[in-house]
């Protein structure tokens, strides 16, 4: 399989803190690629520097060919990465169908021009998008939902919307931070069965995630990070069985099994290039 | 520019800036404990301005009165639009750009009812100070430039005291940084949020009488004095009070001095171009760390 | 939608019949003005209600509007449609000036425009040569279409009113299309708007844009509405106007600029008889309307229409008295 994204040295500071150091990982094009560690481990920090929201203090992220390193965030989410956020950010007063039409800004083309004109365009256009985020809303499952407002919303269906407006735009790579985060036994079985769906569509993901009845069925490859560096790279097989990995994070995890596993860190997406 | 000149405008700049950090002060103040920006600001200095002219009118009173009454007027004033106004709205949870459209409201009523009750007319202010130039340090100037910054100096040096050693100064600054923990402790939010006002309000009416005798007073004579004053405080730092007394002095300096130098027709556009440069380049100001989005 | 379509008939007709309604030339005169305010609320609610940008420097782009039309009428005898879309283009093309200060947000970014709409205005006091200075710029030409003269209070009032309509609806097609929709979402969360792909800068520019254009337009109607131009009808006292505007009538909604627009023209007028007391209420009713919430008052009629929709119906039918009716 070909290499999607392949990241090298990459490094990001706040003050003195480490959050990712030195960190080199290869997603394989097709794949669901998981990225895994205990609080704090740098996982988002790692999840903004390939989206683009935070920028790196040191490496190198090559996508699909081209060094996007210093890309903004906007340029990246229309050459194919596309992401859902730990701290759920819809739109939250616009509706469920809005939201997910957002998703193919970058895909779409017509201007202020063509609105005012109601050019013939522009009505294809938007007939096009429309069914789009229908086909997205319907892929999720909440095809029922289309006219509500999505900050309305129940917990589980908005982070649904979330993901729908990152794949309506079928993005080449699919960053998914804690997407069973908050949910029940049987909504993150869903979430399995989600993340398969949308690999077979043919997008890449990388997900990170906690759950690890999530991560295990779901992920070809498994990177682990623990205070911000790389501890460990594999199958799933191969990183169940890996001893540091077990005394890092598995083990610590299991005693603390019975909690749920929300995670606290505050979103850190603030800083960009 | 001959140095006699260089001197003169340095004083005229000082005093005009001093002025400037008193309202800068209170809108920095006001920012910090409830996050409003506070467009009325320039009203209370107004209002204090024409509170200390009426005492004299009422009196004939010396000019440490008429300076007193003055902040009364503003702190007062500024209080009671608190109180009424923008703790309705607060505990009606109206958004912010409601709520500083609200102050943009409190601005028209307030430079109304002066209208009403002082005229329209710019009123000329009584001779508060010596008249004719002192010789200081060789140079001829203005005794009431002088005292201009020596008195907002003090009331400045007061204020710092205030916030550092007294019990209910320290309490208002804890309830601005972090309200929740302050209402833990014991402190009421809603009560420092009244002083926070009052104070303001008494800086910016102490300023509108050092301003009046500098001038005259008029109903409109607050409005745009505030929007200057909350370009010094973003100068300064938003927020930060020491940023606000030096964001005061700099802008008046560069205001006084773009006055000589370049136009007087221009001196208002200069101290905006330094507004949006300083927004751009140094959003936080030139005294603060970290960012603060208001 | 078809509805929504005899609703916007029904009161295009209302307000084409105004001048019918009332024919004293004054009233006309105030009401002409109180659509150009209109179409300075619409361009307002542009920016604050869809892409969430306070801005308080449209009285700028209103004057150079105004000052652009009323030149090219005056100096070159531009006939006065050209001279209104000129007077658009111009202060469309000045709002390219705001680009810097695009990244800023919030009031950050409202002070900005407040410090260009008053920089504007000192020039405008300022540049005899151009402006007319403190004077202003007097004999601007009565409008004429095919050498027939629009200069009637009438005229001039159907002129205005088409204008607005053709605002409205183009705010309201932008409103419903991919730009409207990367606005709002930029209003909404300007992250996750990026990360669908959305340009900040260049959309937030590009609204500003959208609203010169049509602030200036405005301008350009004000200039041959009043055939006489002084500085300070653009001071920043009119930008805070047309933002109160807005929020009096209800933030995100068009009906609702084009309603704040009217009471902050008409009232002050209505008030005329309180005399002295006029700006004072009218100062009480702005801090009562932003109190009452970002509904503003095109929100509380439409609850109160549905409210009576829901209950009305009931009440007519259960309660004695209106059998007795
Ligand atoms: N914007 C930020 N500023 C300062 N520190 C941050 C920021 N974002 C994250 N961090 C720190 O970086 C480390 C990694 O955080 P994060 O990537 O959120 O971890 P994870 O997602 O694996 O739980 C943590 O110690 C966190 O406190
Ligand atoms: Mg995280």
């Amino acid at each position: 399989m070909s290499t999607l994204l392949d990241i090298s040295g990459l490094s990001r500071r706040f003050g003195g803190l480490v959050a990712v150091g030195d960190v080199g990982m290869e997603v394989a094009a097709g794949s669901v690629h998981g990225l895994i560690g205990p609080n704090g481990a740098g996982k988002t920090t790692m999840l903004n520097l390939i989206s683009g929201h935070l920028a790196s203090s040191a490496g190198k992220i090559q996508f699909d060919g081209s060094d996007i390193t210093r890309w903004p965030v906007d340029r990246r989410a229309r050459f194919g990465i596309r992401r859902t956020f730990q701290n759920l950010r819809l739109f939250r007063e616009m509706t469920v169908l809005e939201n997910i039409m957002v998703g193919m800004h970058g895909q779409t083309h017509c201007e202020i021009w063509h609105a005012l004109l109601r050019s013939p365009q522009q009505q294809a256009e938007e007939t096009a998008i429309t069914e789009r985020a229908r086909e997205a809303l319907d892929f999720v499952g909440l095809a029922h939902l289309a006219d509500m407002q999505a900050g309305a919303l129940p917990y589980g269906s908005q982070r649904l919307v979330e993901i729908a407006r990152a794949i309506v735009a079928r993005p080449k790579l699919l960053l998914l931070d804690e997407p069973a985060a908050g949910l029940n036994g049987a909504e993150s079985q869903r979430m399995v069965d989600l993340i398969r769906m949308i690999r077979a569509s043919g997008v890449t993901v990388l997900l990170v995630e906690h759950h690890m009845d999530v991560v295990m069925p779901s992920c070809d490859c498994i990177t682990v990070l623990n205070y911000g560096r790389r501890l460990a790279n594999g199958s799933p097989a191969e990183i169940r069985a890996h001893p540091e990995v077990i005394k890092a994070y598995l083990g610590g995890r299991l005693k603390r099994r019975a909690k749920p596993t929300q995670s606290s860190q505050p979103e850190a997406a603030h800083a960009s290039p | 520019m001959t140095i006699d000149q260089l001197v003169q405008t340095t004083l005229g700049g000082l005093a005009i800036g001093c002025i400037y950090s008193l309202i800068a002060l209170g809108i920095s103040m006001i920012i910090r404990a409830t996050d409003i920006l506070h467009f009325a600001q320039g009203e209370m200095l107004m209002i204090g301005s024409m509170a200390g002219l009426s005492s004299f009118w009422l009196q004939g009173m010396p000019f440490w009165l008429v300076l007193l009454a003055g902040v009364l007027g503003g702190g007062l004033v500024s209080m009671l639009v608190e109180v009424v106004v923008y703790r309705t709205l607060r505990l009606r949870r109206v958004s912010a750009i409601n709520i500083m459209i609200a102050t943009l409201g409190v601005s028209i009523v307030l430079q109304n009812v002066a209208r009403l009750v002082w005229g329209s007319e710019p009123l000329r202010y009584p001779t508060l100070f010596a008249s004719g130039g002192v010789k200081f340090a060789g140079f001829t100037v203005s005794p009431q430039l002088i005292w201009i910054v020596l008195l907002s100096g003090l009331i400045m040096g007061v204020l710092i005291l205030f916030f550092r050693f007294t019990r209910l100064g320290i309490a208002m600054q804890a309830a601005a940084q972090d309200p929740d923990v302050a209402q833990l402790m014991g402190i009421s939010v809603d009560r420092t949020t009244t002083y926070t006002f009052a104070i303001s309000g008494m800086m910016a009416g102490a300023a509108g009488v050092l301003l009046g005798s500098l001038f005259f007073a008029s109903f409109n004579m607050g409005f745009l004095t505030g929007i200057k004053a909350f370009v010094a405080a973003t100068l300064g730092g938003l927020g930060s009070i020491a940023g606000a007394m030096i964001g005061g002095l700099i802008f008046g300096l560069i205001e006084t001095f773009s006055g000589t130098l370049i136009s007087t027709a221009y001196k208002d556009a200069v101290g905006m171009v330094v507004l949006i440069a300083i927004l751009l380049f140094m959003p936080t100001g030139l005294l603060t760390r970290g960012g603060r989005e208001v | 939608m078809r509805s929504s379509l005899i609703a916007r008939l029904g009161v295009a007709l209302l307000l084409a019949a105004v001048p019918l309604l009332q024919s004293n030339a004054y009233w006309v005169h105030i009401f002409s003005l109180a659509l150009i305010g209109v179409i300075l609320a619409f361009s307002q609610q542009l920016l604050v209600g869809m892409a969430g940008i306070v801005s308080l420097g449209q009285g700028a782009f209103y004057g150079i509007g105004a000052y652009t039309a009323a030149s090219l009428a005056i100096s070159f005898h531009v006939p006065f449609v050209l001279a209104i879309v000129a007077g658009g283009l111009l202060a469309g093309l000045s709002s390219l000036l705001l680009i810097p200060i695009v990244r800023l947000k919030g009031s950050s970014l409202a002070v900005a425009t407040l410090g260009f709409a008053i920089i504007v205005h000192l020039v405008m006091l300022n540049e005899d040569w151009l402006t007319g200075g403190s004077i202003g710029m007097i004999d601007i030409p009565a409008p004429t279409l095919f050498g027939f003269s629009l200069g009637g209070e009438k005229a001039l009032y159907y002129i205005c009113l088409i204008t607005a309509a053709a605002v409205f609806l183009a705010f309201d097609r932008i409103a419903h299309s991919r730009f409207g929709r990367a606005l709002t979402a930029i209003s909404q969360d300007e992250e996750a708007a990026r990360a669908s792909g959305i340009n900040i800068a260049v959309y937030k520019s590009k609204c500003f844009l959208v609203a010169a254009i049509a602030s200036g337009i405005a301008g350009g109607l004000y200039a041959f509405h009043s055939r006489y131009l002084n500085p300070n009808d653009f001071d920043f006292q009119k930008s805070i106007d047309i933002l109160i505007m807005v929020v009096i009538g209800g933030i995100r909604s068009l009906p609702g600029a084009a309603l704040g627009a009217a009471i902050v023209v008409l009232i002050p007028e209505l008030l005329r008889a309180s005399g002295e007391f006029r700006l004072l209420l009218f100062g009480v009713m702005v801090i009562v309307f932003a109190g009452a919430g970002s509904k503003g008052l095109s929100g509380i009629l439409v609850d109160l229409v549905k409210y009576i929709a829901q209950h009305g119906q009931r009440w007519l039918l259960q309660k004695p008295w209106t059998a007795r009716l």
